[in-house]
């Protein structure tokens, strides 16, 4: 299992556009309009996501950007929505006129808030140890809604992510490296299993009543059985050549994908470059390993050769064939001209060497078909 | 010398803020590929060099070569965990040593390895550079200590099979393949070049390493031939008119048998006369006799047969008999 790249918007949001470096339009007096060309100014930059959910109700994916900004009071935050199909943004023009003002609680107080049980939202507190229903809008917590206090547990535990099931009591949670799983939270929490993550935490997104997904901080993503608990695939982002600075990951429920916010520094011109990948699960081949002869190369023997067919992160795809052919000039016989991959994306190939001694070239290729 | 099957093109370098030498590499029989770990990354490396990095070591978990070809995790409290299958990360609900914290003068690091027997409950130690020491998993009693005397830490001890591990040195080369749970001896000893990690693998019987220069290279069980004895008589008396059994023998650099390979015979004339200068020509004395075969095949053991017949009309003098192996 891996994943399948379905689009990237990049960017996905942007800043407001002052068209001018000074109050006013066109080039200050005194210059000379067909010999200036004023810089680019963005009233915003330095945008930084602080939490990234699916809201199933309204199908969007909504993100909370703090910025920094040229106007009073410096800072500014605001919800932005993606749509879950495309990833268009489909409030730019009330964002970029800035009416979708969330506060600064939201971001101040919780983090990384994901979407749980009865499709509630829940989130770690920043400024304190609970995890709380919080509101969709402002992200504070909600007045009388569902709380639990994990310091008050044994052991004592704060987390700043967290997946909630309510519906069977278990709750899954990371401070930094490591993803405790604790059962019974109606009545006497227990923690049950610990799963050691592959790098720092990124972001964690609930996805059902069993599974959970997480994003390390150098984008690898991992698929979690937190009841069992057990590590169900590993994988990464794509295109590990763009630079990031985080990764945030939520699951679409309706559609049964994720999707990661890519923060992205400025461009030096002030733009921002944040963007939206969207991947389906499923077996996506990445790349062929080279055919390396296990056996003996002596004249007259048969040689086996491996190869392995993998994904991003080095898990086996299967089922796919792979086709072998002796490039000219041909000496010996290749005796297997197709293997399918094995589970870890193993093929293997005979090889007849001739009586003599040669040298041969084993080209192998398979098909990979768009299936989406 | 064991027989090098492949050298790779790609390069194995290891990543990180400020690239740090491999220090582990255990072959894992799901993924048939090797889990590799220096100070800065934990990646999936393929025989071919093929490299994927997916995660990142943090203090506390010293990777451990396991029994069935998978990776253990030492952890600084003694005991040591499972890997899950996925992504071989350390799954610390999964303790294999509940009864005996293994304690941590017996701890293995980076140039001294240890492994791991859960299913027989068994620990293997390297107390010094000549031997291994074979402990109870279950009380820490020693159970008994393989001499080897290579002279040298083996850097890492995979698993081979039910019973077998392999010490792999990384400065020398030399390699054991010892018995740990049935003879406690040394089944067969090999060499391959020096290299930074190497790993045995299980999946097909080859040596993998990754070389100072980060080049993967794969070596075959098999010795590559170093060296071919003189003929032997057995018994040493020749006699003419009848077959006398003479053999060969094919080895390897550590002296270990090469079998199934061709051995090429040839008599050859035992003197050549110049001549006296006073009339006499200058000749060959050709072969006295003759042999039964032109070629033969070593066997299990090395060693490749053959009979010589003495001349059968009462001639006398010397003849030699001149074995030769083409290395293809």
């Amino acid at each position: 299992m891996s994943l399948w790249c379905l689009r990237t918007v990049a960017p996905c949001l942007e800043y407001i556009d002052n068209k001018s470096c000074y109050q006013g339009q066109g080039p200050p007096s005194g210059y000379n309009p067909q010999l200036l060309t004023c810089p680019t100014h963005y009233n915003q930059g330095n945008g930084k996501l602080s939490h990234f959910y699916y809201d199933p109700g309204a199908d969007l994916l909504r993100a909370i950007i703090v910025y920094s900004t040229t106007y009073w009071p410096s800072w500014d935050v605001q919800r932005l929505d993606f749509s879950a199909e495309t990833g268009e943004w489909v409030n730019r023009d009330k964002v970029l006129a800035r009416q979708v003002f969330v506060g600064i609680w939201g971001s101040a107080w919780t983090g990384k808030s994901t979407m749980g049980s009865f499709n509630k939202l829940y989130a770690c507190m920043n400024t304190g140890t609970q995890i709380n229903e919080v509101d969709q809008f402002t992200l504070n917590p909600v007045s009388g809604g569902w709380s639990v206090d994990p310091y008050t547990w044994n052991p004592k535990s704060i987390f700043s992510a967290a997946v909630v099931n309510r519906i069977d009591n278990y709750l899954a949670g990371v401070s930094s490296w490591t993803l405790d799983c604790w059962k019974n939270l109606g009545t006497t929490p227990q923690r049950f299993a610990q799963l050691r993550l592959p790098n720092v935490l990124g972001y964690l997104a609930y996805e059902s009543r069993n599974y959970c997904w997480i994003i390390t901080k150098d984008g690898v993503i991992c698929k979690v059985d937190y009841q069992i608990p057990r590590w169900e695939m590993i994988s990464k982002v794509q295109n590990p050549g763009v630079s990031a600075t985080d990764f945030a990951i939520a699951f679409d429920t309706r559609r049964k994908q994720i999707v990661v916010f890519r923060s992205r520094p400025d461009a030096a011109d002030g733009a921002c470059q944040h963007q939206l990948e969207f991947y389906y699960p499923m077996v996506s081949p990445a790349r062929l390993t080279e055919p390396v002869p296990v056996t003996s190369l002596r004249a007259g023997e048969r040689v086996i050769l491996v190869a392995h067919l993998i994904g991003e992160a080095g898990e086996g795809v299967t089922p796919y064939t792979v086709n072998g052919e002796l490039v000219e000039p041909v000496e010996g016989r290749l005796v297997t001209p197709f293997s399918g991959t094995e589970m870890n994306g193993r093929v293997c190939f005979q090889y007849q060497a001739p009586d003599q001694a040669c040298e041969e070239t084993l080209s192998l290729e398979t098909t990979v078909e768009e299936t989406i | 010398m064991y027989e090098k099957a492949f050298e790779s093109t790609k390069l194995v370098t290891p990543g990180g803020a400020s690239p740090a030498n491999w220090t582990q590499m255990i072959f894992v029989t799901p993924w048939d590929a090797f889990f590799c770990a220096n100070t800065w990354e934990w990646a999936r490396v393929f025989r071919d060099g093929t490299k994927v990095a997916y995660g990142v070591p943090s203090g506390g978990y010293t990777p451990i070569p396991r029994v069935g070809g998978y990776a253990g995790f030492y952890s600084g409290n003694g005991r040591v965990y499972e890997a899950y299958e996925i992504d071989q990360l350390p799954n610390p609900n999964e303790v294999l040593n509940p009864d005996w914290a293994i304690p941590y003068a017996l701890a293995p690091w980076t140039n001294v390895g240890a492994f791991l027997d859960d299913q027989n409950q068994r620990y293997l130690y390297q107390p010094n550079a000549n031997s291994v020491r074979v402990y109870d998993l279950r009380t820490g009693a020693i159970l008994g200590t393989i001499t080897h005397n290579t002279g040298e830490y083996f850097k890492s001890l995979n698993w081979v099979q039910h019973g077998q591990v392999a010490g792999i040195c990384s400065g020398s080369g030399k390699v054991k393949i010892m018995d740990y749970l049935f003879g406690l001896n040394v089944v067969e000893a090999g060499r391959i070049d020096p290299h930074r990690v190497a790993a045995y693998d299980s999946a097909f019987q080859v040596l993998v390493s990754i070389g100072v220069d980060n080049k993967t290279r794969v070596y075959c069980r098999e010795a590559r031939p170093y060296a071919l004895s003189n003929p032997v008589f057995t018994p040493a008396t020749i006699y003419g008119l009848k077959g006398n059994i003479v053999k060969v023998r094919l080895t390897g650099q550590e002296g270990e048998p090469c079998p199934g390979w061709w051995v090429h015979w040839e008599l050859e004339g035992g003197w050549w006369s110049p001549g006296d200068g006073h009339g006499a020509p200058a000749q060959q004395f050709f072969p006295l006799g003759y042999l039964d075969k032109y070629v033969s095949k070593t066997d299990k053991d090395g060693y490749a047969w053959n009979l010589y017949f003495g001349p059968d009309d009462g001639e006398t003098g010397r003849t030699m008999i001149r074995c030769s192996v083409v290395l293809s």
